[in-house]
């Protein structure tokens, strides 16, 4: 018996073994950030040196018009962007699964393309196109759809759009994917079934295929809505540091000006970054009691 | 569910659709490599025959930008990241899964519940730690953080599942040590997790940005995003030398892309599953 509990021992010491050093890096570069910022958090850079100001972040940011806007462009953004993109990605991957006979793997693979790309790509390659005097101005003009060229980079409007188009452009066919995978896990005997009720494909797309698919919709929209709260790259290349005139600042890419270029300020950036975590935290939180309720209720 | 297998007019719209959306998709690249051959001017217009100036494109964006030093540091940046991210959340995963214990249990609920936190409120902080530990402007202080991943260390763990305890217990019965059990017996059998991590942690290191932009300073640590992104930023933008070093920085995620799609679609799925 004495035996058998020292190799016990042994085992959960191996055990600790293997995750030490994942947990060590873990406490340095997670767990220690986090508790330093307790610290930034409640200081006030200028210059060099810094004081205690306690809460006065907080108070600063209740009078920081840009920063609450930028705050309101990230849920305009998820407002659009994500209904959007979950209807196409939905639209091809049924479309796929069941509009088409021949050439699905192809397709696939071409919707899928753009996922390759880095946002950094996605923001220059766009960038280039929507150009005043670009590409899509004179495709357009040419094909007498608009007379003037459209200010993609340069209007207020139009910047948020670009915005929105170059996402819709990278995640579509990444979430695509997700959508195929989902239908094609579903049951083709429940279709026959409701074939034989005489149930339309409409009634059975509505009643059949969308509740069967909400957990991967749900899904989606989770992951977006944190890749959106988090939207950095696009906006700093694509529309040039959150313009024009912070038409498309976000809440990350005022944070990371504020902190590195604008005042250096690391506990002002740091008080705003609590509030873009307490944001996801809540988000992230409904999500999941909604995908939970939705288990439950299956 | 067939929505339209008998009615042809819907099965040719489902077809104009898909072809759209491949063609939106698709036109991107063409263009890209398209534009890598155009004077800046005609890659600005859009001109879509390719033209001669590649040679040119080529020598401006290897003599302004010193391109094959982006490329390389981007490369080993990457490299260094999968080789430590495998062994380090490989072996994480597996004690997890495989040594079951509460108290680990309750480490791992811990590191799950860091994934709400964005990138955004981390790197300040980290900022100061690496200017504080003199390691800023340096490969380290990219390469560092980012081998840990709670993200791959949940795929992996998911996957650990599906190997059976039994074989584990049996080699223990013929007297086979821990360590050797793991490296001789798992890992083998685990190649495509392995696979599908090694893409995922690739990409993601390939294309990071925002991290790097804060803490590389030199032009000589510049990786391909930072460099990519300085260059939209000068005074004059070079867009033929710009869409050669777009090409080239897109070349590797495309090859891993097509030659392992499998593995490349898994890794993604992981998160689902």
């Amino acid at each position: 018996m004495k035996k058998k509990a020292t190799y016990q021992r042994y085992l959960n010491q191996f055990g600790w073994m293997c995750v030490a050093p994942s947990i060590v890096l873990f406490c340095l570069f997670m767990l220690y950030p986090i508790l330093s910022s307790l610290y930034y958090v409640t200081r006030r850079w200028k210059g060099m040196t810094n004081t205690f100001i306690g809460l006065g972040n907080f108070i600063r940011m209740g009078q920081d018009k840009v920063f609450q806007a930028a705050l309101g462009n990230n849920f305009l953004f998820m407002l659009f962007q994500i209904p959007l993109m979950v209807f196409l990605a939905l639209l091809l991957a049924v479309l796929l699964n069941q509009g088409i006979r021949r050439f699905k793997g192809p397709f696939r693979l071409a919707i899928f393309l753009p996922a390759v790309t880095s946002l950094v790509v996605v923001s220059v390659l766009f960038r280039v196109l929507l150009q005043e005097n670009g590409m899509l101005n004179n495709v357009l003009i040419k094909a007498r759809l608009i007379a003037e060229p459209i200010g993609w980079l340069n209007d207020a409007f139009w910047a948020k759009v670009t915005i929105v188009l170059a996402m819709t452009w990278r995640w579509t066919g990444y979430n695509m994917v997700f959508f195929l995978v989902g239908l094609q896990s579903i049951d083709p005997e429940i279709y026959e079934a409701a074939e034989v009720d005489g149930a339309s494909k409409a009634r059975q797309f509505f009643r059949i295929t969308i509740p069967l698919l909400v957990p991967v919709i749900l899904f989606s929209v989770v992951t977006s809505t944190s890749g959106t709260m988090q939207l950095f790259d696009e906006p700093n290349i694509l529309t040039w540091q959150g313009g024009p005139a912070n038409a498309t600042m976000t809440a990350a890419l005022y944070i990371y000006r504020q902190a590195f270029f604008v005042n250096a300020d690391f506990g002002y950036a740091t008080a705003m970054s609590y509030v873009v975590v307490l944001i996801s935290g809540i988000f992230a939180f409904i999500q999941m009691r909604l995908l939970g309720e939705n288990r439950k209720a299956k | 569910m067939s929505m339209v297998r008998n009615w042809s007019a819907g099965r040719v719209l489902a077809l104009v659709v898909l072809l759209a959306a491949t063609v939106i998709s698709v036109f991107p690249f063409v263009w890209m490599v398209v534009g890598s051959t155009l004077n800046p001017n005609d890659v600005l217009r859009g001109n879509l025959m390719p033209g001669a100036e590649f040679a040119s494109n080529w020598a401006k964006a290897t003599k302004s930008y010193n391109l094959p030093l982006f490329f390389w540091n981007s490369l080993k940046i990457a490299i260094l990241t999968v080789v430590f991210g495998l062994l380090v959340n490989g072996f994480a995963a597996y004690g997890f899964e495989k040594y079951p214990s509460k108290a680990r249990d309750r480490v791992f609920n811990v590191l799950l519940l860091t994934l709400i936190i964005p990138q955004i409120a981390l790197v300040i902080p980290m900022f100061r730690m690496f200017a504080f530990m003199r390691l800023l402007d340096s490969h380290a202080a990219i390469v560092l953080p980012s081998i840990m991943s709670v993200f791959i260390i949940f795929f992996m763990r998911q996957n650990f599942k599906m190997f059976p305890t039994e074989i584990i217990e049996a080699a223990r019965a013929d007297g086979a040590g821990e360590l050797a059990i793991f490296l001789r017996i798992v890992t083998p059998s685990m190649q495509a997790t392995y696979v599908s991590s090694a893409i995922y942690i690739f990409i993601n290191q390939w294309n990071s940005y925002l991290w790097p932009l804060i803490t590389i300073l030199s032009d000589a640590k510049k990786t391909m995003p930072i460099a990519i992104s300085s260059m939209m930023n000068a005074y004059t933008i070079e867009y033929g030398a710009i869409m050669v070093i777009v090409c080239i920085s897109v070349l590797p995620v495309l090859i891993l892309f097509l030659a392992l799609q499998r593995q490349f679609v898994a890794g993604l799925l992981g998160s689902v599953k």
